[in-house]
């Protein structure tokens, strides 16, 4: 028989890495101790988490990769969207200095000033131990309104969009269901692609109805295609079509 | 690019640590003094990084050098968009991971295995060492094959954790998911690892 308790075991690893505070060490242990599935899991887990730190000093060759003149530079210079580009590079970031790319990177550094020394430091620093699993984190004020087209100018990830659902399907290797979000029924304009990764916690929504979806937009700095890509996290709601 | 080479690197022993944060703010400052070279810097510093990430998810390191290529591309381009509303780690990662999916799902192609990458254990080792040691390399080499042959988002997850060291935070950053999604889909790629070595677990 399974068991429930998807919340306890998301801490599993953090509780063998002994990163999970007191209280969450406590309530997984006394769950572990009336419950067969977990534990057999965690025996698992526990054996794929130790194979799987040996991948940590087994990394591939640096050799490898290709030094910086070999072909970015070109590719830089001539550029995949055509604009052709200066060929030095001093020539090259004084064309990026627009009073815009200024401005940005301005607010950037000020922000880097922040973020670096108190989000990113675990990462930055190979702090592994410091990391910790906030699954509860996500706040609805953070997700900003938009329709489908005007997501082609957005750079913030979370979003929440509206659309008709077209095309559901699930990809049994991943174990993933994928749902296409559009405008209008048929229109073949722009559209989004919807992924839930966890389909065990958000249900799919059906064919043809209308929903609103808060997500994360992949966002990657290529703005000439036609269609964009929400990953649903927070929740998918039904609406009247 | 030397487009003519269909085998990647032997796997030698180097682990690349993650870029110093002190780094990356002097990396952004220097962008934003415009100074000279500071996009070489910024591929120097993440290259290995976007790199192994590249050929642990195609596993073909022409195919992972085509991907670099348009990682760098993306990131010099998106420097003026970007916001920094995450690292400047992360969002290369973010870059990355879009751009081996994009590869992945263009392919279509079966997967390389392992061991076409990397060539047989006896050229991965450059310097013979004691017997030892090689025994160790060669159970880790297993470990590592049964994590490319792992799904493709599983794969993902492992190498961001394990090999690249990022938090459950900034694994949801890069893959767009929430960090429960990140602990789940760990949990799912870890339990099958094990399940795929388990008929190595005595020599393990
Ligand atoms: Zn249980």
């Amino acid at each position: 028989m399974t068991c429930l308790r998807f919340d306890l075991r998301k801490k599993m690893i953090p509780y063998i890495e002994g990163r999970l505070a007191g209280p969450g060490t406590a309530r997984l242990e006394r769950h572990l101790l009336s419950c067969d599935f977990c534990r057999a899991l965690l025996v698992r887990l526990r054996t794929g988490h130790q194979m799987a730190q040996r991948l940590a000093w087994l990394s591939l060759a640096i050799d490898e990769v290709p030094q910086f003149d070999s072909g970015i530079a070109g590719l830089v210079a001539t550029g995949a969207t055509g604009r052709a580009w200066p060929s030095t590079w001093p020539d090259r970031l004084e064309a990026l200095a627009t009073p815009r790319v200024v401005t940005v990177l301005a607010a950037v550094v000020l922000l880097q000033l922040g973020l670096l020394v108190v989000s990113n430091r675990a990462v930055l620093l190979g702090e592994h131990s410091r990391t910790s699993v906030s699954t509860g984190s996500i706040n609805l004020a953070e997700f900003r309104q938009l329709t489908i087209p005007e997501l082609r100018s957005n750079t913030q990830p979370h979003v929440a969009t509206e659309g008709y659902v077209e095309d559901v399907h699930t990809d049994e290797e991943e174990g993933t269901v994928a749902f296409r979000l559009v405008e209008r029924p048929q229109s073949g304009s722009s559209f989004v692609v919807c992924e839930i990764m966890s389909p065990i916690q958000m249900a799919p929504p059906p064919e043809g109805s209308r929903v609103r979806v808060y997500g994360v937009e992949r966002y990657d700095a290529q703005q000439d295609r036609k269609w964009y890509e929400v990953n649903p996290v927070l929740n998918i709601v039904a609406l009247k079509p | 690019m030397d487009r003519t080479k269909t085998k990647a690197a032997p796997a030698v022993a180097l682990k690349i640590s993650p870029a110093r944060a002190p780094e990356e703010h002097r990396l952004t400052v220097a962008a934003k003094r415009g100074e000279p070279g500071v996009f070489r810097e910024i591929y120097n510093a993440y290259r290995a990084r976007v790199y192994n990430l590249a050929l642990y998810s195609i596993g073909d390191s022409a195919q992972a050098q085509d991907v670099l290529q348009a990682v760098f591309l993306k990131v010099f381009r998106g420097l003026a968009a970007f916001r920094f509303e995450s690292s400047l780690a992360t969002w290369i990662y973010r870059i990355a991971h879009n751009e081996c999916r994009d590869h992945h799902r263009r392919r279509k192609a079966p997967f390389v295995p392992l061991e076409a990458v990397l060539g047989s254990t006896d050229e991965v080792d450059p310097q013979p060492s004691s017997h030892e040691q090689h025994a160790r390399r060669e159970r880790d080499l297993i470990i590592q094959r049964a994590v490319m042959q792992l799904p493709f988002k599983m794969r993902e997850v492992v190498v961001l954790k394990y090999v690249e060291g990022l938090s459950y935070e900034d694994m949801a950053r890069v893959l767009g998911c929430a960090p429960g999604t990140v602990a789940s889909r760990l949990n799912r790629a870890l339990a099958e690892l094990e399940e795929r070595l388990r008929p190595f677990r005595q020599l393990l």
